[in-house]
């Protein structure tokens, strides 16, 4: 008996998001050796662990999994020295790629079953966000490479935009919750 | 609507900030393109993030319907934005039975499920809106018992494109909808042991015009020629006349027992009680009978004797609000407005026999002289089989107490029949005519 569309899109995002979260961790250990290769195995480990879990079943571990898998390139990139990794941007899509599938994974509630319309334009939203993503990382990244302004102007704009971000942070921690009168 | 931000968008910035602090201060431009796509993507869903304009409505296909009835609920959706995701949820009440496939209506032909689970149970969907879109969602829904329902429960709930938010919304519209039990047809009713004067179908005891035979008389000034009986005369040489039983109507009260309803795989003792007063007042009316109810429990109800269709309509508007409403209050059968039992009426009494307040209400009754029927829906086999030496022994106790009970009422001229679950209402309407002949109660 096939199951019913609900329950495919719950486990097919689900595995999916699982299953980009295990490249991300695992390909970076490629790129070291020895013994940081052993203890960054470990991470990688439990990396996929929390990414299968806030994937397939507890949504609210979305943040220490995206967490852990940041940490552990982290580790990889300061191992590289000077050399810029030119995947950066692959990592950054990867990352936006598992969060939105795990979250449309969690969104698939069980019972609730979404028109076809519904589904692809998800996908479509999905996979233009990975993109953009994808083109946005790497002019980050050539930005970072182009000589005008030199070191005090990127560290500036830098600052500017860990500011900014921060700035985002206090303005979602804020609550954003509305309450209407019952209609 | 209310507003709810997703646990995605502290997930995202959280991420973000600490990549962007980590590649200030490690130096490292790669965790700044990282981060970039998360803080970006969460800049844009707040910027673009609307409160959605919803309206929705809820209707039936109708009011009255009958058990075992499909039933159409239609949800009209209008959107003045675009939504991108809105889940719609009805809330179907306990005893309706959500659908097994998708909506029959609606353009895009969604596929849409029930959800089954849990009480009371929900169907739910989701779909997208465009911009001044309306959209009317069917759903039929099965009616599995009787009962008044209101439809019309629906939640709402929609989301932004990007998913950072969500926006709720409760409707509370109330459709109501009245499912009957389907009557039964019955062929023989109980008699009453006294009539009306009004006619009706029922053969009175009394001598007059009707047109079943009672007796000869020698004739008598005033007699109808057409009344005399020839082959009597030739054989007495006078004229004699032949005197009929006249069809009368009758009150008829039925007397609900609704302190406790015994549930069991069988079904409950309730639903039977409910559906035989359907049936019998249905039955009844036919006869041009004046039909009554009592519904006698934590909640009392009562409907003087009427006749007509009105009258059926009013008994079962009343039947479908019988529930069971737990009280350890006494009540007794004073509290009814003496209008509600006649003096003359037949009270068909239909009860478990559980709770000892409906018990001594009938003893009241007979105590009173009223032609009192009881027909005892019998709880035994719902409670299950009971488990080792001592719960059949308690259950044999429950059967003799039960049996001692009937024994006493039959004592003091009431007709008692036990109603288990094999037999048809009929069968037990005919054995409790039986008994009552037997019992000198009822002509024939």
């Amino acid at each position: 008996m096939p199951a019913p569309r609900r329950a495919r899109t719950r486990l097919t995002c689900g595995l999916a998001a699982t299953a980009v979260a295990a490249v991300l961790a695992l390909a970076p250990l490629a790129e070291v050796t020895g013994t940081l290769r052993e203890a960054l195995a470990w991470v990688a480990g439990l990396a996929m662990v929390l990414a299968a879990a806030a994937a397939l079943r507890l949504g609210s571990l979305l943040g220490p999994a995206l967490v852990v898998l940041l940490a552990e390139y982290t580790v990889v990139l300061v191992g590289r020295g000077d050399r810029i990794d030119a995947a950066a941007p692959l990592f950054g899509a990867g990352l936006l790629l598992y969060a939105e599938l795990a979250s449309w994974a969690r969104e698939a509630r069980p019972g609730v079953s979404d028109e076809r319309p519904v589904l692809v334009t998800r996908a479509i939203v999905v996979a233009a966000s990975a993109l953009a993503a994808l083109g946005l990382g790497v002019l980050v990244l050539l930005a970072a490479t182009l000589p005008a302004g030199g070191g005090l102007a990127r560290l500036a704009i830098g600052v500017v935009a860990t500011t900014l971000t921060l700035v985002l942070v206090v303005v979602v921690a804020r609550p954003m919750s509305t309450r209407a009168p019952r209609g | 609507m209310t507003r709810r931000p997703s646990a995605k968008i502290a997930a995202y910035v959280g991420v973000a900030a600490l990549a962007l602090l980590a590649g200030l201060t490690l130096g490292r431009p790669e965790l700044v393109a990282v981060a970039a796509p998360l803080a970006v993507l969460v800049v844009a869903g707040l910027a673009t993030a609307r409160d959605p304009e919803l309206d929705a409505e809820v209707a039936v296909d109708r009011e009255r319907a009958l058990v075992g009835d499909q039933v159409t609920v239609t949800l009209s959706l209008r959107a003045g934005t675009r939504v991108e995701r809105l889940e719609v949820l009805l809330v179907v009440p306990p005893g309706m039975e959500g659908p097994a496939g998708g909506p029959g209506g609606g353009p895009g032909g969604s596929s849409v499920a029930p959800r089954t689970t849990g009480t009371p149970r929900t169907w739910a969907a989701a779909v997208t809106l465009a911009a001044g879109e309306e959209r009317a969602l069917d759903i039929g829904l099965s009616c599995r018992r009787w009962g008044a329902y209101w439809l019309g429960d629906v939640h709402l709930r929609a989301h932004d494109r990007f998913r950072l938010f969500t926006w709720e919304r409760h409707l509370d519209r109330h459709a109501p909808l009245k499912v009957f039990p389907v009557p039964e047809a019955l062929r023989a009713l109980v008699r009453p042991a006294e009539t009306l004067v009004s006619t009706g179908s029922h053969v009175a005891p009394q001598r007059g015009d009707g047109i079943e035979f009672a007796d000869l008389r020698s004739f008598m000034p005033g007699d109808r020629p057409r009344s005399i009986n020839w082959r009597a005369t030739a054989r007495r040489g006078g004229l004699m006349v032949n005197q009929r039983h006249p069809e009368r109507a009758t009150d008829v009260v039925l007397f609900l027992d609704s302190f406790l309803d015994v549930r069991g795989p069988a079904g409950s003792t309730l639903d039977r009680a409910v559906g035989a007063a359907a049936s019998l007042a249905a039955a009844y009316l036919r006869q041009r009978d004046r039909v009554g109810l009592v519904s006698f429990g934590g909640f009392v109800q009562w409907l003087q004797p009427g006749g007509g269709q009105t009258a059926l309509y009013r008994l079962l508007d009343t039947l479908m609000e019988t529930q069971v409403f737990a009280t350890a209050a006494w009540k007794g059968i004073r509290h009814l407005p003496p209008r509600t039992l006649p003096a003359k009426a037949l009270i068909v009494a239909l009860t478990p026999l559980v709770d000892e307040r409906g018990v001594a209400a009938l003893f009241d009754l007979l105590a009173r002289g009223y032609d009192l029927a009881v027909v005892d829906i019998s709880p035994l086999a719902r409670t299950g089989a009971a488990g080792g030496e001592w719960g059949g022994l308690a259950e044999r106790l429950w059967a003799l107490e039960r049996e001692t009970l009937r024994h006493r009422y039959q004592r003091l001229g009431a007709a008692v029949v036990e109603w288990p679950d094999a037999l048809h209402l009929q069968q037990v309407l005919l054995e409790v005519e039986a008994c009552r002949r037997r019992a000198g109660l009822a002509p024939g």
